[in-house]
């Protein structure tokens, strides 16, 4: 069905000129994030970004788009043992692909894992690096711990960062075994988990 | 004087007697941006988004207090260290407590549900876009392509006349006080808004993909084919099949390269959009991210032409009234 052109829509120039500098606004608050990061970035982009802030934090367009780049690397998840009260020990993993059901509940706790594995450097690093990171991990990593100490009521948990290991087309078909990468990420009572 | 007054308010020939580059520009600019367009592909995105959303909140609620309460996942204190404090605000932040991030996360809910419906559509808009902006900027250790889809799609919504066709507002209005259906320049507003952002997306997305050398080698898809914690549809059969894994590697990386300079020419047009369902349903069913699928499928949708989504509508209503010539194949 063909409308008729409604001439009430046509905005006056002036009406025109004000929108146009909301949508340059709004536009630059779309472009400047994904140029300003993440790394490699430019300092330009970074400076352009400053007096945007306020509105690219308020409409949540913060965002690189850097979907599955610059390569796909492996999934991570967290393995967890947790003391319980009568002394026994219990397991688990976030994400779990068996309990954490529907699938998209699953996701979003497959991006704890993901997100704090992008800060915890392997079992190999230098210590110095080891230790710095440790200062960005670890307060993420204490609510992942008070958060499971809650859901199953144990005393205490011990947390390690596991890296599946991403097998080529060649292993595949060899049907090999693999094991995967396992960084520990310490052990947390519930009182130093809650702090 | 009808044609004189629609020519003196019309764009196109606004600013006629300044010649140059600067008019070509501003021509150019004011034809894009505010020439009236059908709000029908923005209510039929609207449907879509608002039914992705309810579902959504739904499983944020599942959850609600590890994910929005003050011992969860991210506690609030710690949210600085994952997102752009104080500007990412939240209400989330200024109600914690159980019972309200319930309530806040079921406002959200009620409002996805209104505005799949199209009743009380700009005020639903609204609402889900801030609820969806809450819910991402209190859990930053939670969200994924998903919410910044979500948030893409919400802007434009709440801007554009989107419940001015298919809706339930539309269908309560009365007759003879206008219902708000005819083309507008607000509906063109929306929908270029998202066509663009969609474009910068894309572009993004494409370009890093760059500086990977699996994307170049044709060996990325086998990445994701591999990545246990994603799959949700075994193909590591494509292990025997490298040439299959590099054309669907490589197929992938230069549409989405490409795809902002030949989603406009309607020559092209038609196969981007084809490819942009196949790359999107496929990260879906085999990866698990269905929501997020069906939420990139949404926005591609702002550049499907109305007259296609009419001549859906109108072959539906053919078939479902007695008596039509499709009735009789």
């Amino acid at each position: 069905m063909a409308f008729p052109e409604s001439k009430t829509s046509l905005w006056s120039p002036a009406g025109r000129a004000l929108a146009s500098v909301l949508i340059l606004g709004y536009l630059a608050a779309v472009i400047v994030p994904p140029l300003a990061g993440p790394p490699p970035a430019s300092e330009l982009a970074g400076r352009i970004l400053q007096p945007l802030r306020p509105l690219v934090g308020a409409l949540f367009l913060g965002h690189g788009y850097r979907f599955f780049a610059p390569n796909p690397g492996p999934g991570h998840s967290i393995h967890w043992t947790m003391m319980m009260p009568d002394g026994s020990l219990r397991s688990g993993s976030v994400p779990d692909d068996i309990t954490d059901r529907p699938r998209l509940l699953y996701h979003r706790r497959f991006m704890v894992s993901e997100k704090i594995s992008a800060l915890v450097p392997p079992a190999d690093a230098p210590a110095d690096v080891q230790l710095r990171a440790r200062g960005d991990w670890q307060p993420l990593v204490k609510g992942v711990a008070a958060t499971l100490l809650r859901r199953e009521g144990g005393l205490s948990v011990r947390l390690e960062m596991v890296e599946h290991y991403l097998p080529d087309p060649a292993e595949v078909l060899a049907s090999g075994t693999f094991s995967d990468a396992v960084v520990p990420l310490g052990s947390y009572a519930w009182a130093e988990a809650s702090r | 004087m009808t044609s004189a007054v629609s020519r003196h308010h019309d764009p196109r020939s606004v600013d006629v007697h300044r010649a140059g580059f600067g008019a070509e520009w501003s021509t150019a600019w004011n034809t894009f941006w505010f020439t009236p367009a059908d709000p029908l592909p923005l209510a039929v995105i609207r449907i879509v988004t608002g039914a992705i959303l309810a579902w959504s909140c739904l499983v944020w609620l599942l959850d609600a207090d590890a994910f929005f309460g003050t011992a969860g996942w991210l506690r609030p204190d710690q949210v600085w260290r994952m997102n752009d404090q104080p500007w990412q605000w939240s209400w989330y932040f200024a109600a914690p407590s159980p019972t309200m991030v319930r309530v806040l996360g079921g406002i959200t809910l009620v409002a996805a549900i209104l505005l799949t419906l199209g009743l009380a559509t700009p005020v639903a808009a609204v609402v889900s876009l801030l609820g969806v902006i809450s819910a991402a900027n209190r859990a930053p250790l939670n969200v994924f392509g998903l919410d910044d889809t979500l948030g893409m799609l919400l802007v434009p919504l709440a801007i554009g006349p989107s419940g001015a066709r298919l809706s339930l507002d539309r269908w309560l209005a009365i007759p003879g006080q206008g219902r708000g259906g005819e083309p507008s320049v607000r509906a063109n507003v929306a929908l270029r808004l998202l066509q663009v952002h969609l474009c910068v997306v894309y572009i993004f997305s494409g370009t890093g993909k760059l500086f990977g050398a699996s994307w170049w080698e044709g060996t990325a898809l086998w990445g994701a084919v591999a990545n246990d914690r994603y799959r949700t549809l075994d193909l590591r059969w494509l292990a025997g099949h490298p040439l299959v894994v590099n054309a669907l590697t490589l197929v992938t990386l230069w549409w989405e390269v490409g795809y902002a300079a030949l989603v406009w020419p309607r020559l092209t047009r038609g196969l981007c959009l084809s490819l942009a369902v196949a790359v999107h349903l496929g990260i879906g069913l085999a990866m698990g991210m269905m929501e997020f699928g069906l939420a990139m499928i949404a926005a591609n949708l702002a550049f499907v032409p109305a007259s296609t989504f009419q001549a859906v509508l109108d072959s539906r209503l053919m078939s479902l009234t007695p008596g039509t010539p499709s009735d009789h194949p």
